[in-house]
């Protein structure tokens, strides 16, 4: 008889729904409480909230191996999985079937978001040590064009909603939620928990255009 | 009594291999006619819209009272059996196209023998001989227990739930829902639980539960109302046990 273990594939797939909720999506939780604190102006913030993080004990350990790696395993994984399937939201016009379809999209499309927004906030603070020193003006330079807001405004969304639907589903993967009753009402919390994150995240780039800027 | 004509449009199939082609067909229908038995009216003048004498569709049946699961076929693009499928209660024109996902053998019939390779590679069945004579009957089970299990015996293999599945498919190695839902029923029994570890570590392996995407298109398009979405939570949380078991010790 063989067991799980000696197969990695349960393992693989388990490993992916994991990863998703703990540490990237309790990441992604973290990320947009900490921006949400944009409002309270660019001293605090740059002082406070990034200054703090910069501190930490092993930072760069734990940028690499408790978002970084675990990030790069899930969207591997993910994209294998895209690839094991084929989305008919048409045909098949049932609420779970079109966010099945969605939780795909999003995923690809974060893909796309995260490359930009890495590479436009950590990647480029690597190489011009203003943008680290003042995160807070570099952000609300940005967000001040238009086309960044709107692909921030879309990148938080994907995010909001992979993370939601993520964790209805990951309810049902892991044999939380079997019912059907059990399995709607988990949804509609996701769905509340989902349109809760969202608004913070919301309010954490609102932050940045209206707070008062300048780090001096 | 025939009572009008309703319009049939059928994509054909001459033979496994070849090209699906289309059909339109004015078919008489009577009053409470279903898609089977406007077919079979059909069969006896195979005369397309515009005239034309063609071989007869060919369509599968048998028991005519949704529980064989052999008439399973797309109708106005979803799947169901089309024995319970009302004209009256059909949008018009009726589209009748093969089921999904399973090789088309002529017509309207498919093969689905993937169905019952996919029932025995999950050990959907009951071990009552062993090597040696068991004496004992059955076990008794509760009244509620005898139940929620009832709901899963209900299967008839018509395989709609796996044509609605987006992980399933002839190029994917996923189970597909109804196997799924059979080891939940299996596990159940009073006798199949004691090999139940062993369907586990069966839908654990490739293909197997964790291939599904929680689309839960199968639970909607299921004509016999299985609850399939339950079946595979309940596996996910014996799956979740069975991992524990299997790393840390039983
Ligand atoms: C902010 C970053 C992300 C978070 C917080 C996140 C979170 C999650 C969570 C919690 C799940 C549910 C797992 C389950 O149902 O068991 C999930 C599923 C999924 N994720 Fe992500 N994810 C992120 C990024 C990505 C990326 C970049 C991709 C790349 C394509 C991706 C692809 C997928 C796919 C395909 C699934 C569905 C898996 C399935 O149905 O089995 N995710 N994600
Ligand atoms: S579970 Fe329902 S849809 Fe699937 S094969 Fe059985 S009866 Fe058909």
């Amino acid at each position: 008889m063989t067991a799980s273990i000696d197969n990695t594939h349960f393992l693989l797939r388990r490993l992916h729904s994991l990863f998703g909720l703990v540490p990237v999506g309790a990441f992604l939780v973290f990320h947009l409480w900490e921006n949400s604190q944009s409002r309270f102006g660019a001293a605090h913030f740059n002082e406070t909230v990034v200054g703090g993080l910069q501190r930490l004990n092993y930072l760069p350990f734990l940028e690499l191996f408790v978002i970084a790696l675990p990030l790069l395993f899930h969207a591997g994984y993910g994209l294998a999985v895209i690839g094991s399937g084929r989305a008919e939201p048409l045909r098949y016009r049932f609420l779970r079937n079109r966010w099945y379809w969605l939780q795909r999209i999003s995923g690809v499309g974060l893909m796309l978001f995260l490359l930009l927004h890495v590479g436009m906030t950590r990647i480029a603070g690597m190489f011009e040590p203003s943008i680290r020193a003042d995160l807070f003006g570099h952000m609300q330079q940005s967000l001040s064009q238009p086309p960044v807001l709107a692909l921030y405004l879309i990148g938080l969304w994907l995010a909001v909603f992979h993370l939601a639907n993520g964790l209805s589903t990951a309810a049902i993967a892991w044999g939380l939620t079997t019912s059907a009753n059990a399995q709607r009402r988990f949804g509609w919390l996701c769905g509340a928990f989902g349109l809760l994150l969202g608004a913070i995240g919301m309010h954490g780039l609102i932050g940045f255009l209206a707070a008062a800027g300048g780090a001096a | 009594m025939i009572r009008a004509n309703v319009e049939l449009r059928i994509r054909r199939q001459d033979t496994p291999g070849s090209a699906p082609y289309w059909q339109v067909f004015n078919a008489p229908v009577r009053e409470r006619d279903n898609v089977i038995s406007v077919l079979m009216q059909l069969r006896q003048q195979p005369v397309t819209a515009d005239g034309q004498r063609v071989d007869p569709v060919a369509f599968e049946h048998n028991c005519m009272e949704e529980v064989c699961g052999a008439c399973a076929m797309l109708i106005n693009g979803l799947p169901r059996p089309s024995c319970s499928a009302l004209i009256d209660e059909l949008d018009h024109p009726i589209v009748l196209e093969p089921l999904p996902k399973f090789p088309v053998v002529r017509d309207l019939i498919v093969d689905r023998s993937r169905m019952s390779e996919h029932l025995q590679r999950v050990k959907a069945w009951i071990r009552i001989d062993g090597a040696w004579e068991i004496h004992e009957r059955t076990q008794r089970q509760s009244q509620q227990a005898w139940a929620r299990n009832y709901l899963y015996s209900r299967c008839m293999s018509c395989g709609c739930c796996m044509a609605a599945c987006p992980q399933f498919g002839p190029d994917k190695a996923f189970v597909g829902p109804a196997p799924l839902a059979q080891v939940r029923l299996m596990n159940a029994h009073p006798t199949g639980r004691y090999d139940s570890a062993e369907r586990l570590h069966a839908i654990m392996a490739e293909g197997g539960l964790t291939d599904c995407g929680n689309a839960q298109n199968c639970v909607r398009v299921c004509p016999k109302e299985i609850p399939l979405t339950t079946a595979i939570g309940e596996l996910g949380r014996q799956t979740t046990l069975q991992m524990l078991k299997d790393l840390f010790g039983a």
